[in-house]
């Protein structure tokens, strides 16, 4: 079982090395982080962008290009296509966004003809998260893709954590269904959802993990809380998992962690075929190579 | 002698307990309500008013060779007028039970539910359940809602699962099993009410609903038969062995339980719940025996 971070990058090096395919890899930012996921010897790399530019930036920085394969496409939205276009050519395992806006980059994906959407999958967000005063990694979701997750989109979230949990090695992962309250008030969404997701686990409608909600995060993660509150649950005070009610509660969970806790964490986009890497300029070094990290260990799952 | 496993077992109870309830009965003057009263009377556990036409009273009990005298006679001629007083009775405290004689089911109703002078406490949910005692099944079997809510809602419902808790308490069954029953034990939001199911589940495991075990969505099988939960394989608390089954609506639970009184020799007794006295109705053409396991029923349940 992983416990942190840096494990699943000492995981990696023992595996075959997964192909990272980069959409529009014409910063330094970008190429950077690839660059450190190559050195720590966890991913292969396609850049996909302007040569020259690629060329010239690897020579400012030191990087030695002769570790990319590049496929030249000066075009930022064509770029990303190819991208996709690789990853479903079987030429990669997983997508990165260098350049090229958020937006174009999605519409690579999402598109219905050319894209890496399965029919009626839901696009969602995972992050894996490391707080030194957790006693285990934390995967949460969504913190930034679906701001108000319906009940089915609620459903394939908890799915989401579930797999990744499980690619970490944990076996029967705990997922905690968050709310304000761990009592069931039928007047709040996020407590009525929760309800239904845990008797569909107890069910078997949702497999391979035990799930509770409502909970209330101090419930979820903290032992003392659970047992205060005297909480008959698999789940309270030892989550593996969280699924949020909204964006606004998952991404305020993860910003403080991080801002105000020191956290660290790795990302990425999952629902498609393959895992995808978001990693914006604001990101320290280690997070972006968490990331692609991560993305190689869901990979090869 | 606890718990209780049969409607006769219930009156053996009441027989050996002592206990003696006083029942008001509206407009008493019909041959089957006066039979069984005075067949609980002679069991010892209840003291009656019949309230109604004197003379219809005396002569019905007289066709059916029993002793007015063992009655108390209110003489109210008017239906309307002889319920509103069975009501104020139980609201003075003067009688423990209201039953419903020869009025209309609605005219008994009304007054038992009129705001001013009935017996219903604002916001409580008026709800039905019956005990059914079944040849095949090894002890009693408290289902809800036979005959008030048509498509109870999640509060409607949780006071049902409530309602069915405490009766079953009172056969000393100290902590019910109660089946949320649906076509499947999958929730499916195709079945609103599996999806209030969950919640109901989740609520009990919260102890917001207390003192039963709760699970749900269930079919009958899985509810009511070891063998179907081993062959099924799905682990729940209920075991197959479900003292309270509370159904998704008035048709279904209807349906389930006039199905056994005709074809499995079931027998019943019920009672409205939600009213501050226990309410005694039935329809007219109930047997002189399902009235009478309805009286004992609100003589075990009146405090």
């Amino acid at each position: 079982m992983i416990t942190s971070l840096d494990q699943i990058i000492d995981v990696l090096k023992s595996n075959e090395k997964k192909r990272l395919v980069v959409a529009y890899a014409n910063d330094s930012h970008t190429i950077g982080a690839v660059y450190d996921a190559i050195q720590h010897e966890i991913v292969d790399a396609t850049l996909v962008g302007d040569r020259e530019t690629i060329e010239k930036t690897c020579a400012e920085h030191n990087f030695d290009i002769n570790k990319f394969t590049i496929v030249h496409e000066p075009n930022e939205l064509k770029a990303a296509q190819k991208a996709v276009e690789l990853i479903n050519n079987g030429d990669g395992d997983m997508i990165m966004k260098g350049l090229v806006s958020t937006d174009k980059y999605m519409k690579a994906i999402l598109n219905k003809e050319k894209g890496l959407m399965p029919p009626k999958a839901v696009l969602s967000h995972v992050t894996v998260m490391e707080n030194s005063n957790y006693h285990k990694l934390l995967v949460v979701s969504d913190v930034a893709v679906i701001p108000q997750p319906d009940l089915n989109q609620k459903i394939a979230l908890t799915n989401y954590v579930i797999n990744v949990a499980r690619a970490l090695g944990i076996e029967k992962p705990k997922v905690a269904l968050i709310a304000a309250t761990e009592q069931v008030l039928p007047k709040m969404e996020a407590c009525v959802d929760a309800a239904i997701i845990s008797k569909m686990a107890d069910r078997g409608q949702i497999k391979n993990a035990y799930v509770d909600g409502p909970l209330a995060i101090d419930v979820a993660i903290d032992k003392e809380s659970a047992k205060i509150k005297k909480l008959d649950s698999m789940v309270a005070g030892d989550a593996d998992c969280m699924v949020f009610p909204n964006i606004e509660s998952g991404n305020v969970f993860y910003k403080v962690n991080t801002k105000l806790a020191n956290a660290e964490l790795g990302a990425m986009v999952v629902g498609a075929k393959c895992p995808a890497i978001l990693s914006s300029r604001g990101d320290s070094v280690k997070t972006k190579l968490y990331s692609i990290a991560l993305a190689a260990l869901v990979a090869s799952k | 002698m606890f718990p209780i496993r049969s409607l006769d077992q219930m009156v053996e109870h009441l027989r050996k307990s002592g206990k003696k309830k006083k029942i008001a009965v509206a407009y008493a003057q019909d041959p089957n309500t006066i039979g069984a009263i005075a067949k609980a009377i002679a069991e010892g556990f209840v003291e009656a008013v019949m309230i109604g036409d004197e003379q219809e009273i005396r002569s019905k009990a007289q066709e059916e060779g029993i002793n007015p005298d063992i009655f108390t006679i209110v003489h109210i001629p008017n239906d309307a007028a002889a319920t509103t007083e069975a009501v104020r009775m139980a609201r003075a405290d003067e009688v423990d039970v209201v039953m419903k004689g020869l009025v209309g089911t609605d005219k008994f109703l009304k007054a038992v539910l009129n705001k001013e002078h009935g017996l219903l406490p604002p916001k409580a949910v008026m709800s039905y359940v019956c005990a059914l005692d079944l040849p095949k099944y090894d002890k009693l079997l408290f289902v809800s809602d036979t005959a008030v809510l048509p498509f109870p809602d999640l509060n409607q419902k949780i006071a049902m699962v409530n309602y069915s808790v405490k009766m079953a308490k009172k056969f000393g069954i100290e902590k019910p099993k109660v089946a949320l029953i649906s076509a499947t034990e999958k929730p499916n939001a195709a079945f609103p009410s599996s999806i209030d199911d969950t919640i109901i589940c989740k609520m009990a495991d919260r102890g917001q609903i207390k003192d039963c075990i709760v699970d749900g969505p269930l079919d009958v099988f899985l509810a009511c038969d070891p063998a179907s939960v081993e062959i099924k394989g799905i682990p729940t608390p209920i075991n197959g062995e479900a003292d309270c089954l509370v159904f998704p609506s008035l048709e279904a639970c209807n349906s389930f339980y006039k199905g056994l009184m005709l074809f499995a020799g079931g027998e019943l007794g019920g009672l409205i719940q939600g009213t501050t006295k226990p309410v005694v109705v039935m329809s007219r053409s109930e047997s002189e025996k399902s009235k009478f396991y309805c009286i004992a029923l609100s003589v075990l349940m009146a405090d």
